[in-house]
């Protein structure tokens, strides 16, 4: 467990990315190296009428500048207010929290299932296998959206090398569905590619990549998310049902869980 | 020169005025990451039950107007657990520990107690008597002067150092009960626990907590608490820990303005962990320019009109 830091940091970089997505880079934060795909921040909104911190994965860290990137999409009163900052407003980071992904062994085939505004840890992800010299050929990136406003972030992701899926439920980009069955498809298809599962995004695709990858017998992590009131592990407000009984904090124990681990 | 923020409550003496409040970090685990306790004058752990507990099913937080709902219900590792798995961790930071302890039988209140005699290095319990939350969580003691007093009478009986009796704003007459936890033995009183609130969610009509009701914390209800430790306060005399929406040092001064010897720093934690270093950090400097040594110059001194 890496131990959080409380800072203010502002703005640097504001990305319009259409459609109401925003991606926000944030510095200096003297924590952004310790920042894993995975991780989230818990962020102070300056407004009065949000009174809870509201938690943001980790889009890309840049230890070098001390900046951290998160991408979100209006959403709620919280969505909305960070959506108008300025570049140089002051915010309240608490992070990096949670436990992050595990990356895969470079012989392994990295399946990332993203959906929506769940692609930030994903991207980030995949940017930093790359950089560390996995193979992008052994990275799939599935990523599924309504229609193809909702599949961000494309060229970022095409630049990278990997193998790009994207897919929308009014076939706008790629094929026509939901993520899942082109997941599956390529898990049967690929017998010996040694896959493991990598997913963020709305509940019911998590539950299906879940279900997915207990019934092929595929390994690899979900990441949850919940409502957060303190987002380190103190309030018990973020609680999920193990498979193996008792509760776990989704912002403690998780956001990464294992396949299998939680009753979803 | 240098406040003296240390404060004696029962002949315990407290570095400082500022504590955690129960259900607000856990058993200091956490907490620790992110500040060393010893900035504390107290640790306050969550509700120690006889059997663990999970809890109420989720959702059981809701955000509500500077504050929030929660109906957690009392989740805890019990009291073997507790002892096993969380003293020793507590025993080794340098802050006053205060165990809260909820039961649903004056039974249960006495076996917990009784076995939290021996460790020495947990200073003292603060009896749960009105947890909001759950049917077995002590409310209905905290609701009864009667109830309030037989049980702190009970409790004291087999616990050998200073018993803080928290109370109810739940209730016709804080006093009322207030009393009567002296009358049972209580040696310091702390209030306010939350109050009792909802919230309906208007897609679904379903309340936003499968309790169906929550206890209502936060900054919202830091006037009732005000009022009723200035209640209190006025009309009995064992010293006041003030619980109720403290987040800024500012809140802290009319805390100890209304009399409040020390306060209890809860929901704040959840959008500000540092919280209490803050006030710690205010408290002082406030101290230093009015030229105030001691917390007693300010303890009960609110100026009425």
């Amino acid at each position: 467990m890496t131990k959080p830091a409380c800072e203010t940091a502002l703005l640097t970089k504001r990305r319009n990315l259409k459609n109401g997505y925003y991606s926000y880079t944030f510095g200096p934060f003297r924590a952004a190296g310790k920042c894993r795909p995975g991780h989230f921040l818990h962020i102070k909104l300056p407004c009065s009428d949000v009174f809870f911190r509201r938690a943001f994965s980790v889009a890309s860290a840049n230890p070098e500048k001390q900046e951290l990137e998160v991408i979100f999409k209006i959403f709620g009163r919280g969505t909305r207010h960070m959506s108008q900052m300025r570049p140089g407003d002051p915010i309240d980071i608490l992070g990096p929290l949670g436990n992050p992904f595990k990356l895969p062994r470079k012989t392994e085939t990295a399946v990332m299932v993203a959906g929506g505004v769940g692609v930030p840890p994903l991207l980030y992800m995949a940017e930093q296998m790359v950089a560390k010299g996995y193979d992008p050929k052994r990275i799939r990136f599935f990523y599924g959206g309504r229609s193809k406003e909702d599949v961000i972030e494309r060229t970022r992701i095409k630049r990278l090398g990997v193998h790009f899926h994207p897919i929308t439920e009014d076939g706008s980009l790629g094929e026509k569905g939901l993520v899942t069955g082109p997941v599956a498809t390529f898990i049967k298809d690929n017998p010996g590619c040694k896959p493991r599962l990598f997913a963020c995004g709305p509940e019911g695709m998590l539950k299906a990549t879940n279900d997915l990858g207990l019934r092929l017998k595929v390994a690899g992590q979900v990441s949850l998310e919940a409502p957060m009131p303190c987002g380190f592990g103190v309030c018990l407000g973020c609680i999920v049902t193990l498979t193996s009984g008792g509760h776990a904090r989704v912002c403690r124990e998780g956001p990464v869980f294992e396949i299998g681990e939680v009753a979803l | 020169m240098k406040p003296d923020l240390r404060v004696d409550l029962a002949g315990v003496e407290f570095a400082n005025p500022i504590m955690t409040a129960s259900g607000c970090c856990g058993y200091g685990e956490e907490l620790a990451e992110i500040f060393p306790l010893s900035k504390l004058g107290a640790l306050v752990t969550k509700s120690i039950t006889a059997e663990p507990r999970l809890g109420h099913p989720p959702p059981r937080t809701a955000e509500t107007a500077s504050g929030m709902l929660n109906a957690i219900g009392l989740a805890n590792v019990g009291i073997n657990r507790f002892l096993t798995e969380k003293v020793p961790f507590l025993k080794k930071q340098k802050t006053r520990v205060i165990v809260n302890v909820a039961g649903s039988s004056e039974q249960e209140y006495i076996d917990i107690c009784s076995r939290l005699n021996d460790v020495p290095e947990l200073d003292m319990i603060e009896l749960n008597i009105s947890c909001p939350n759950v049917d077995e969580g002590g409310m209905q003691f905290g609701a009864s002067a009667q109830l309030t007093e037989k049980v702190v009478k009970a409790v004291k009986k087999v616990y050998h150092r200073p018993l803080i009796a928290k109370l109810s704003p739940n209730v016709t007459s804080v006093v009322e009960i207030a009393k009567a936890a002296e009358q049972g033995g209580a040696e310091v009183l702390s209030l306010i626990n939350s109050l009792v609130g909802t919230t309906i969610d208007i897609h679904t009509w379903q309340p936003r907590l499968t309790n169906n009701k929550g206890g209502l914390t936060g900054p919202c209800v830091k006037p009732v608490a005000l009022a009723m430790i200035d209640a209190v306060y006025s009309n009995c005399s064992l010293p006041i820990i003030g619980i109720g929406g403290c987040s800024t040092w500012e809140d802290m001064v009319e805390f100890l303005l209304v009399g409040a010897s020390a306060v209890q720093v809860g929901t704040a934690l959840f959008v500000q962990p540092e919280a209490p270093v803050k006030i710690i950090e205010g408290l002082t400097r406030y101290m230093k320019s009015k030229k105030l040594q001691t917390l007693s110059d300010l303890v009960g001194k609110v100026r009425k009109y």
